[in-house]
Parts: structure tokens; sequence; C-alpha cells
């Protein structure tokens, strides 16, 4: 800062009196723990110090479009008064994120008259230097009407206010910095608690050779799955594993809210597909409106070897077989919550599995959407895999093996529950098999297709894909299902990646691979955070969740590639060519 | 998107057409739901809707629910193949009344 030549000029002695009054000003800053009380001081200082008239700090409001007052010196008190952020002398010094001298406001067409006519205070000059830290801009200080001398601020004036303005920009985006932390300190802190809570809901093993066993690993600190198992007096065991749409804390609770309800119900309505529909009536009457559940419930009859099950839209539960054949069970009835009185009289359809000396698993998509460690997904056919390869190990054992090929070390992309029923229940022998998996074919795009995030526009996408999907053979039921898929994800990046219609990209890309379609669809918002993802939302009528919904029921796997550089989004989702 | 209404015999009938999607559904919402608003049953003509996504279908549900909470009738006629099987990928194709025909939801006394 001592080099700078303009405040050199003005003498060794204002030099010394400068970087006297910047070093108390940081140091106020850095003891202060009242940023207010602390900037309405150091504006008063500088105020003083360069013989302005008055003096006003105005910050940049959250969406930087409004500058507000925060505080101000002299005459006229504006404290509060607000100003569009691209207006008058200080919305350019904003703008600009550059200081300025108007020697006479008159000469000046950005200056703005209104505020003197309002406040009876006559401008006649101003100097003005953003508040920012790098391209962080944060506001900006304006001094009015020079003092004494020959009333004109000079360049010495404006190089000292900005370097005023820069220690305080400093001091400002630290407080804010340092009442964050304090918040997600509090924030984490309360979410450790809720999930004390839910860890709490979930059963403890039985000890000894059991039936039934479940695990659950949120992705958070929170969880949205959930599973349950309980013994009814007369022997036979209830249980369930759902699954709440979205996730973070609205998720959480609703799942609070669902096994509880499961748990409580549950012992005395033991019939699956009607105690289904009561969570139904309840989920519907009081969850927030767009919210659902999918869940399995049901009642194992451990002497009769067999489960009787009622699926709310929840992933099939599969069956193993001793023989190592699988059987899979899928929804008939829509999640818990997705609308009022929609299930018939006698609640969801039921189905019995006799499990014959064999197991039946239940569980979440985190499991089959789970990434190993090279980053592919382990699907249906990889958890098969793992079943078969740990037929031999207990049932705990055999669930950890599952759970234990999934990638837990980034951020687990969703929670991971499982739950399984072995007909044998005894314990056996424990060895640990390979849970890898293999890696996919190098992507190779046929259609490449770009628009701007506009809701006009998805049109034009749905008949590029239509014209393409026809070209390379797929036929005419297959075709529909796909539009609507990469329609519905287009809609999901311009809602939530975009917050509405933008003038940013969307690029698809479609490829025809050996294995089956592959699509990636590429954004450039800021990286997805899932609990933000909103399932669909009845008030608004536009897509969300059910989207979300139709793109699990369609496609075989789903999943965000990691992208590199701090924002964008691709997201992968395949449709196995065997599944057709 | 088209559409249309017109009262039928003390009842109103709303034909959409065209595509129901991101852009269209929340016109297609407050068509709907003005006519649900008029207290009489309300049949939707879907006949000449080609294209629906998970933003119609929602101005759908919310039409419904809305005409069953003021215990008037809400009747999809006209459902082609492919709008079908979006309401069926919704699992609402049971919660729906659904005809193939004006006549034979009047027949069926929906």
């Amino acid at each position: 800062m001592h080099g700078d030549t303009q405040i050199e000029t003005s003498g060794g002695e204002r030099l010394a009196e400068s970087l006297e009054l910047l070093d108390d000003m940081s140091r106020d800053f850095a003891r202060s723990l009242d940023i207010e009380l602390t900037l309405q001081s150091a504006l008063t200082r500088i105020t003083d110090y360069l013989g302005a008239e008055g003096g006003a700090l105005f910050l940049l409001e959250a969406d930087e479009t409004i500058l507000h007052c925060q505080c101000c010196v002299g005459a006229a008190n504006i404290t509060g008064l607000t100003l569009r952020s691209d207006h008058g002398i200080i919305g350019r010094s904003v703008q600009n994120n550059a200081g300025d001298i108007v020697r006479d406001v008159t000469d000046d067409p950005s200056f703005d008259g209104s505020v003197d006519t309002k406040t009876g205070f006559t401008t006649r000059s101003i100097l003005c230097a953003p508040l920012s830290v790098k391209e962080e801009r944060i506001g900006a200080i304006e001094l009015i009407n020079k003092q004494g001398g020959d009333g004109l601020f000079d360049d010495s004036d404006l190089t000292l206010l900005q370097v005023l303005s820069s220690s305080a920009a400093l001091a400002i985006l630290n407080a804010r910095m340092a009442s964050e932390l304090v918040e997600q300190e509090k924030t984490k802190r309360e979410l450790e608690l809720a999930a004390k809570i839910q860890r709490s809901l979930l059963p403890a093993e039985p000890p000894g050779p059991y039936p039934i066993s479940g695990l659950n690993i949120p992705a958070r600190t929170v969880s949205g799955d959930f599973y349950d198992f309980f013994e009814l007096d007369d022997g036979r065991i209830s249980f369930c594993l759902g699954d709440v749409s979205g996730k973070g804390i609205n998720a959480a609770m609703l799942m609070a809210k669902t096994a509880s309800l499961y748990h409580c119900l549950g012992k005395t309505e033991t019939r699956p597909g009607k105690l289904l529909a009561r969570l139904n009536e309840e989920i519907c009457d009081t969850a927030t409106r767009g919210m659902f559940v999918t869940l399995v419930g049901g009642i194992y009859d451990p002497k009769s070897m067999t489960a009787r099950i009622a699926n709310a839209g929840h992933e099939p539960p599969l069956k193993r077989t001793p023989e190592g054949l699988y059987e899979s069970f899928e929804a008939e009835a829509p999640p818990l919550g997705i609308a009022v009185a929609i299930i018939p009289e006698d609640g969801y359809p039921e189905f019995d599995i006799r499990l014959e000396g064999g197991a039946l698993y239940l569980f979440s998509d985190g499991v089959t959407e789970g990434k190993l460690a090279k980053g592919d997904m382990l699907g249906a056919d990889g958890v098969r895999k793992i079943l078969d390869e740990n037929a031999d190990m207990s049932l705990g054992k055999r669930l950890q093996s599952v759970v234990a090929g999934l990638d837990r070390g980034g951020d687990l992309h969703d929670d991971i529950t499982i739950l399984g029923i072995d007909s044998r229940a005894e314990e056996l022998g424990a060895h640990h098999g390979d849970s890898g998996g293999t890696p996919a074919a190098p992507i190779v795009p046929r259609l490449e297709y770009a628009i701007p995030a506009r809701a006009a526009r998805l049109r034009d996408v749905r008949h590029a894909v239509r014209r393409f999907l026809e070209d390379v053979g797929y036929d005419g039921t297959q075709v529909p299902d796909i539009v609507l898929i990469i329609d519905e994800a287009c809609q999901n990046i311009i809602r939530h990646g975009y917050g509405g219609d933008s003038d940013q990209w969307i690029e698809i890309a479609v490829a025809l691979e050996e294995t089956g379609l592959v699509i990636l669809l590429r954004d450039f918002a800021y990286p997805v955070n899932e609990a933000e993802i909103e399932p669909r939302d009845l008030d608004d009528v536009r897509p969300g969740g059910l989207g979300v919904h139709f793109m699990r029921e369609i496609m075989d796997e789903i999943s965000y590639l990691p992208q590199e550089g701090d924002y964008g989004n691709i997201l992968r989702m395949v449709k196995r060519a065997t599944e057709n | 998107m088209e559409h249309s209404v017109r009262d039928d015999a003390g009842a109103i009938v709303a034909e959409l057409a065209g595509d129901v999607d991101l852009e269209s559904s929340p016109s297609a919402r407050t068509i709907l739901l003005e006519c649900v608003g008029k207290g009489k049953s309300v049949y939707v003509d879907m006949a000449g809707v080609i294209y629906i996504d998970s933003s119609g279908v929602a101005s759908l549900v919310e039409s419904f629910q809305s005409a069953r909470a003021g215990g008037t009738g809400f009747t999809l006629i006209s459902v082609s193949e492919e709008v079908m099987r979006v309401i069926q990928l919704a699992r609402l194709d049971k919660i729906f009344t659904i005809h193939d025909s004006l006549d034979t939801a009047r027949q069926a006394g929906d």
C-alpha cells in the first residue's frame, strides 16, 4: 500500500496518518463482535478523515439487484434507503467494481437527485469506492461534498477511500462467513440429534439366529429410508422397508412419521394391504403435498415359510430360491401419499411369497443405484451376483456383503437400506466374496442435441429424440417412453438447475450401445443437491417428483457422473436392451 | 396445446388437444380448474392430446382432487394409448374415471 505514489505525493505525513487509520480500522474489525456497529464507526472515521460533509455505506442484498443503506454519517439520515443496484453513481461504482470521483454531480447523467429532493440535502460532489473482495461484490461507500479547500475530492482521496473500503469489505465478508459457520454448526448439531432419534426407530438386531435382518446407511446425517420388523403375538413377524421421496430433513421427518405409524398400526392391523391403505390415508391427510413414500410391508410366517406382502410403488422385492433362481415382485399400486382415496376398499393388493428354504430381499434404490468403487452402479444384477457368491453365509453377512461393495468413501448418492428374510434362519459359515462389478463400455454418442433451457424448446427435443430412436430401429412402444424420460429430465434441469426458463444450455446425448440405450444430459447449473429436488408439488402443478418417478419406472439405471469444475451436472440414464 | 370448452346437457366438456407439456400445462390447469369451479360435472376430452408429461398429469390430478372436494364428477374421455401409458406410469389409471366416449361415460352414470 505505501508504495502507492498518489498517497506519497500527498506528503509523508498524510501517508503515516492514513496507515494509522487503516491499522486502527483493521484492528477494530478484527476485534469486533458486532459488524454493524463497527461499520458505523469506520464510516464516521473515514468521512471525518477525508473531510466529507456526509458519507453512506451501501450493501448489496442477496439477489444483487438492490442496494440498501447500511449506515450513514452527516446531514441527512438515509439509513435503510434502498436503490436499484444499477442506479446512480453508487450503482455504477458497484457494477463496474471501480472507484469514482464526480466533482460536479450536475455534469454526471448517472446522478439521481431524487434522494436530495427527499432529504433537502444538496449534493455537489461525490467520491465513491466499491466494497468488494476479488470478484465478490458486497456494496460501496459513498462520500459527499468535500469540506474546505477547493471543495473537490482528489485522486489521493479516492486511493485512500479504496484502500479503506477494501479493508471494510474483507471484514464484512469475514463476519458473514463466521455467522454462516455458526449457523452450520448449529444445524449440524440439530441434525445429529434428529439422526439419533431416527436410529432409535430402527429395530435392534435380535441375538442369535433370526429369520429377518436389516441394514440402513444414511447418505447424509439423516435418512429418508427405513425398515422395521417386530413379532406379533401369534409368532408371525411384521416387516417393512420404505423410501421417502427426496432427501434431507423433510424426507427424514416423513420417514420418522411413516416408520412410527407402521410400527404402531402394524401391531393391530395384520393384513399388509389394509395396513398400507391406512398409512396412505394418514400420509395423504397430513403430509406435505407432493411428498410420497414407496414401501413394501408384509407379514412373515416362519412356520409356513410364507411372506404375505403389499407393495406401494417400491422397488420389486427379490426372492432367491435355494437353487439360486430369482423372482421379483413388481409394485401394482402407487406410492403412499400420491393421492387420496385411490386405493380399493380392501386395500393394496397382497401377494403370498413361499420361501421354501429360500430368502426374500427388500432394498431401496440406494442399493441398486449405488456406486461401486470403480464408479459403476451395482444394479439389480450386481445384487444377485453378490447374493449368489455369498449364499452360504449368514443372512446378516449376506446383507453386509451387498452393502460392502458400495463406495461409501465420498458423498453417498442415496440412503442404502436392505432387509432380508431367510426361511432357513440358521447361522452359516462366513467368508467374504468378491463384490466387484465390471466396468461399462465407453460411451459413443449417436444423437447430440443442445437447447437453451426453455420450456418452449422441449418440443424440439422430443422431436429430435423420436426421430433418432426410430432411425436406430426402436419400435413403437418404447419410443414414447424414452421421449418422455428425456423430456422429464430436461424439465428437471430447467426447473431445479436453472430455476426456470434460462438462456443457459442443456446438452443431450443419446447413444445406442450394445448393452442398451445410454442417455447423457449435461447442464451448467450448480451441482445437484438432491435434498433440494422437491418431489411433485400439486399446488404448483409443474413436474418434480412425478417426473423422477417416471424416470425410475422406465430407466434401468440413473446416476450422476462426477463433473470437473465447480458447476454443471451430467445425468446418465440407461435403458438396457435385454429389458425392452 | 389447443382447447375448447362447451356446455353439454348440464355438464361441461373441455377438449384438450396437442401437447400438454411443461410449456402448456399451466394453462391446462387454469382451464380445467375453472371448469371444475362451475360446480358441474366435467368431461375432459383428450382425443386430440398427442403428448402429456408429468406436469400435464399433475394438472389433471389437481383438477380431479378439486372436483372430488366439490363433490362433482371429473371424467376423462377418449384417452389415447400414449396418454394412457403416462397415466398408468403415474399409477393413476385406477384413480381417474376414464371412458371411451362421452356417451359411454353418460351410460355408465359418470
